[in-house]
């Protein structure tokens, strides 16, 4: 099921300066994911898994080492540059949803193809066709405020999903919500990996990680150990 | 009530960056308030400084053929009223003047009044030291030289005690001051007060002694005086009116000749003019009270609506606070009572703050006035309570206006979003997502354009005013102000010295030509004529339409030396100027020149050179005249020169018309006559320079200097080149003012928009951070963001701008009879005045929006 490598770090390290104390977020992270890959990253609370997805995901930059994102190396590049990879080849879904407020759930979804400069009616199209794929199509025209956690999160993957992205960075996405609807969101997670979707998720719970082909531990920005699920 | 004041101190001290902000803010708007309203008081409402005004009105003398004609009362007309009258206590004569002053080794124009002995009793005042007048200090003639200072002489004096006993020096003659008045009193009117009160006994020689055509005091043909009437107690105006017109009616019969036609009406005292006509200047000033109080009800207004937008930011801030409050069981009005309670301490420093501004711009206000006044202007010093009490209820209006409105929208929160949500951010989405996100913010723009046009407005005016074409050509010419009749020389002695004078000054080196005048344009004094055709005479009850049949016109009179054109670059257009005989010499024939306009008037069908006018009598119909403008007009129909009404006056010459005033529609009418058959003891002396003077100091020094070396005792009141001279006219000055007092609103409006703007812009940025780093991680550039942002601003700004353009096009007309040869839709200030706003109010919201481009997307998620 995996393809060529999609994901290439190597080295990579993330220093944080604070009042002249280092903070070694991340020290020398080597590693590949490949096209189709469902990874898992796992560990406790602090051990950096969160900054490797935020470098992952080009929030952030590494302080030292590669990393190559669809065979282009990316740890160098213009702020702009930057946004226009988020934005065409990286799909959010975070712990804490982060909807607008006052952008109705259609609105939410289209919004990174707004960014793309994709025009009206193929965002829509593509907008409702995301919104159908978690089953939320019914709810295009709510606020955020009017939904359940999990269906926030649904919307969450939907906006995530839309542009097509080469890789879904999923940070705890089920960290608030309750077991049913994280069960429901992890369970479409897996389906989005049957339909060949790259996920990578971020996870402190070993139960969810199971879900992914591989999980990679992380312990004290070092990765400790990797272990592949068994089918 | 104690613990919400508690609190409130303790909120707003723990955020000193938001209190100053909003102090600021709420002392110019309640400053701006206060200065206008302690203006408009002392200008309409305070009451007069004499004892119950209620009972004090004003006699005039009105002509019962011609109702609107009105004349001043001679004394022993006066004597009558005051012994025969059954409804007045007592009757005051009085008639202000101004005088020379002596001050050291020069003398200035004073505003003094000549007042009956009973004045200081019957308006119930009494000086705080020495004493008031004399009965036999008013008798014609008795020339005793006593002054009664006024507080504000006194204190120019340092309050020296030794005030009372020294002389000070009246129009070269020595006065004895034997009282003060107290501190506040003005005489009959409010703000201007003159500098001395002189018994009517020296009348004739203070006042008709610069006059050539002048009658004594005592003569019942003649008089100057204005009366005062006290009502006996309980009797109103309307109720005396009958027994006043009687009482004319009888004066009527014992003297045909100088009562002819004549009966007595009474009206309230104006508080703003003397004159033997009823005025209605406290109208206009009160129409511009409302003006000025509405404009700075505006600016209160948009600083009120400033604040409130803070407020409401601030609140949005505070929603888990007060959701908070609200969990634990504190009540909807609780909550908006502390809101409120923070408002009101928030006005209140404002409301100090404010006070001491307006103390301050009323101090410079008056500062500003009195450089060019002859007159002391008494604003009452210091708070009054009623102005404190303004200030207080600006700050509660203020409160109302700008705490209520968030308190109420604050205090209905969702306790448990607001509990769960992020804070400060929108979770509902807005009902016309089309409409700006800040509605206060665009009534500001609007409000602020408004005021900003109006200044715009004022200040194309003023530049017009300071740029316009008085018909001379007067760049190399200096102006010496001169008043014999100061230094106690009478007209014949004035003459010969004059003369001198002239002919020393033209003989300086440099000089191309000297001239004397009586009357410069654009000075605080005017005169004017009514002129007809020489020779006819139309019977009472006709009424000529043309020149022709008898019609007379209003012309601005001067009368000039020979070289006066010529010195003032007007260059004749037919005829000839004044020969230097017809300029010095009383017995020359009577000549005159005229402008063009007056010319065409008076012979529209041919030429009016070699033509005879003459001075028309005061009751011959006359043309409509296009407005005198400002200043002191001292228009009359008695004979100012040597020439009588009826004598007959060739044109020798015909001239430009010039513009003698700056609210003149247009230039002309004018007649010159020689100086001869027009002496005036006030002159000027007009002196050309072959090159304009380098060194304006230097020049002037010059000028003193052979003024002085001619005859020292000779009082110059001034020496200025005519270019200062134009700058300060009264009625530029007015129109500068006008356009200050509204730029200085519109300044305020504009600074309170733009940190308005700012405020809202920056707080939207802070609040919206952790949307803006939503955005960005879905791939947002920051060029993106920063088009969001003025995108937003912009609808923001067009909405404020369209209505402001509606807002300001109103005010223009509410406006547009105080404005100098400016159209009230002027396309230069509705284009600068929007542009500029457009201008600040981009920099305004560029600035958060350059920062929020500027937003790290992964500390923006981490926001809670």
């Amino acid at each position: 099921m995996s393809g060529q490598s999609l994901i290439k770090l190597e080295g990579v390290t993330k220093v944080f300066l604070t009042d002249e104390v280092e903070t070694h977020a991340l020290s020398g992270i080597h590693m590949d994911i490949r096209q189709g890959e469902y990874v898992a990253i796992a560990g406790p609370s602090g051990c950096g898994k969160s900054t490797l997805l935020s470098i992952l995901g080009l929030l952030d930059s590494p302080t030292d080492g590669t990393y190559v994102l669809n065979s282009r190396p990316v740890q160098g590049l213009s702020l702009p540059e930057r946004a226009r990879i988020r934005n065409r080849e990286i799909g959010f879904i975070f712990q804490s949803f982060n909807l607008i407020g006052d952008l109705t759930v259609f609105e939410n979804v289209e919004l990174p193809l707004t960014y793309r400069g994709m025009p009206a009616a193929e965002r829509k199209a593509a907008a409702l066709e995301a919104l159908e794929k978690v089953g939320m199509g019914h709810r295009a025209k709510h606020l955020p405020s009017q939904l359940s956690g999990g269906q926030q999160q649904r919307v969450a993957v939907a906006r995530a999903l839309a542009g097509k992205p080469a890789v879904l960075l999923a940070d705890e996405p089920t960290g608030n919500l309750d077991s049913k609807n994280g069960d429901s969101v992890m369970q479409l997670l897996a389906d989005l990996h049957k339909g060949g979707a790259t996920i990578v998720m971020v996870t402190h719970d070993t139960r969810f990680a199971r879900h992914a082909d591989r999980t990679i531990h992380i312990f004290d920005g070092r990765v400790v150990q990797e272990q592949v699920e068994q089918a | 009530m104690l613990s919400d004041l508690r609190f409130a101190l303790r909120t707003l001290a723990k955020t000193p960056g938001f209190t100053a902000a909003a102090v600021i803010v709420l002392a110019l708007g309640i400053g701006a308030n206060s200065a206008v309203f302690s203006l408009v008081n002392a200008l309409l409402f305070d009451p007069p400084a004499y004892t119950k005004p209620a009972e004090i009105v004003q006699l005039f003398s009105q002509d019962k053929k011609n109702p609107k004609n009105y004349r001043s009362f001679s004394y022993p007309t006066y004597r009558d009223i005051r012994e025969k009258n059954s409804v007045f206590t007592d009757v005051v004569a009085h008639n202000l003047s101004i005088v020379g002053l002596g001050e050291k080794d020069h003398a200035r124009r004073a505003f003094v009044d000549l007042v009956s002995s009973n004045y200081f009793p019957v308006l119930g005042v009494s000086p705080i030291q020495g004493r008031g007048f004399l009965p036999a200090e008013e008798k014609p003639g008795a020339n005793i030289n006593v002054a009664v200072a006024s507080y504000s002489s006194w204190k120019k004096h340092g309050l020296d005690p030794a005030f009372i006993g020294s002389t000070v020096t009246i129009n070269g003659r020595l006065f004895t001051v034997i009282g003060i008045t107290p501190a506040g009193f003005t005489g009959t009117m409010q703000l201007f007060s003159p500098e001395f009160w002189l018994p009517l006994g020296v009348y004739d020689q203070v006042v008709n002694a610069s006059l050539t055509d002048h009658q004594a005091l005592a003569s019942r043909t003649g008089g100057d005086l204005m009366l005062i009437g006290r009502l006996k107690p309980g009797l109103t105006a309307a109720a005396a009116q009958p027994a006043i017109a009687t009482l004319a009616a009888n004066l009527e019969q014992a003297f045909p000749v100088e009562q002819k036609d004549q009966t007595f009406i009474t009206a309230p005292l104006s508080r703003l003019s003397s004159s033997d006509t009823p005025q209605d200047e406290d109208g206009g000033i009160a129409t511009l009270g409302t003006l000025l109080l509405g404009m700075a009800a505006v600016v209160l207004l948009v600083a009120c609506l400033n604040l409130a937008n803070m407020l409401l930011a601030r609140g949005t801030a505070r929603r888990k606070e007060i959701a908070i409050r609200l969990a634990l069981g504190g009540g909807r009005s609780r909550i908006i009572r502390q809101l409120v309670t923070e408002g009101f301490v928030l006005a209140v420093m404002g409301g100090a703050v404010g006070l001491v501004l307006s103390l301050w711009a009323t101090d410079l206000l008056v500062a500003s006035l009195l450089k060019l006044m002859p007159f002391d202007l008494v604003m009452p010093s210091g708070v009054s309570p009623i102005v404190l009490t303004a200030t207080f209820v600006f700050c509660l209006l203020g409160t109302l206006v700008f705490a209520l409105g968030p308190a109420l929208k604050l205090s209905r929160a969702n306790v448990l979003t607001d509990l769960k949500e992020h804070a400060g951010e929108d979770t509902v989405r807005r009902r016309w997502k089309w409409l700006p996100r800040h509605p206060l913010v665009v009534v500001q723009i609007a409000l602020s354009l408004a005021l900003l046009t109006a200044a715009a407005l004022f200040i194309r005016g003023a530049n017009k005013a300071a740029n316009v074409d008085v018909g001379l050509d007067i760049k190399r010419t200096w102006l010496i102000e001169i008043d014999a009749s100061l230094a106690g020389q009478n007209p014949t002695r004035a003459r010969d010295l004059y003369r001198g004078l002239n002919e020393r000054l033209a003989a300086l080196p440099g000089v191309e030509s000297a001239s004397i005048s009586s009357l410069v344009p654009f000075g605080m004094m005017s005169q004017s004529k009514r002129i007809s055709r020489a020779g006819l005479y139309p019977a009472d009850d006709a009424k000529p339409a043309t020149a022709a049949e008898g019609l007379a016109y209003f012309a601005g009179w001067n009368s000039v030396g020979a070289d006066y054109f010529k010195t003032v670059g007007l260059p004749l257009l037919r005829g000839r100027a004044f020969t230097v005989a017809e300029a010095t010499q009383a017995g020359a024939p009577p000549v005159a020149i005229i402008d063009e306009a007056l010319a065409r008037q008076l012979w529209p069908e041919g030429d009016a050179l070699g033509q005879h006018l003459q001075y028309a009598s005061n009751k011959a119909p006359t043309a409509k005249s296009n407005g005198s403008g400002g200043g002191i007009n001292m228009s009359s129909d008695s004979d100012s020169g040597e020439i009588k009404a009826g004598e007959s006056i060739e044109v020798v010459g015909i001239v430009p018309s010039v513009r003698r005033k700056l609210f003149e529609k247009e230039p002309g009418n004018n007649i010159y006559l020689p100086f001869s058959r027009g002496y005036q003891s006030d002159t000027h002396f007009l002196v050309r320079f072959a090159t304009a003077p380098a060194d304006a100091m230097a020049t002037a020094d010059l000028l003193r200097r052979t003024v002085r070396d001619f005859d020292p005792t000779l009082p110059v009141l001034n020496v200025k080149s005519f270019t200062q001279h134009l700058d300060s006219n009264i009625e530029i000055w007015l129109v500068r003012a006008g356009a200050a007092l509204f730029s200085v609103f519109g300044g305020l409006a504009l600074g309170l928009a733009v940190v308005g703007i700012y405020g809202v812009k920056a707080y939207a940025v802070a609040r919206r951070t952790r949307e803006i780093g939503i955005r960005m991680a879905l791939g947002a550039q920051p060029s993106a963001v920063l088009r969001m942002i003025l995108r937003e601003a912009a609808l923001m700004l067009v909405c404020g701008l369209i209505l402001g353009l509606i807002l300001a096009v109103a005010t223009g007309q509410l406006v547009s009879s105080l404005l100098y040869r400016v159209s009230a839709t002027d396309p230069v200030a509705f284009t600068v005045a929007p542009a500029v706003l457009a201008a600040a109010a981009f920099l305004a919201c560029w600035i958060p929006a350059r920062r929020a481009t500027r937003i790290n997307p992964l500390k923006a998620l981490r926001t809670e």
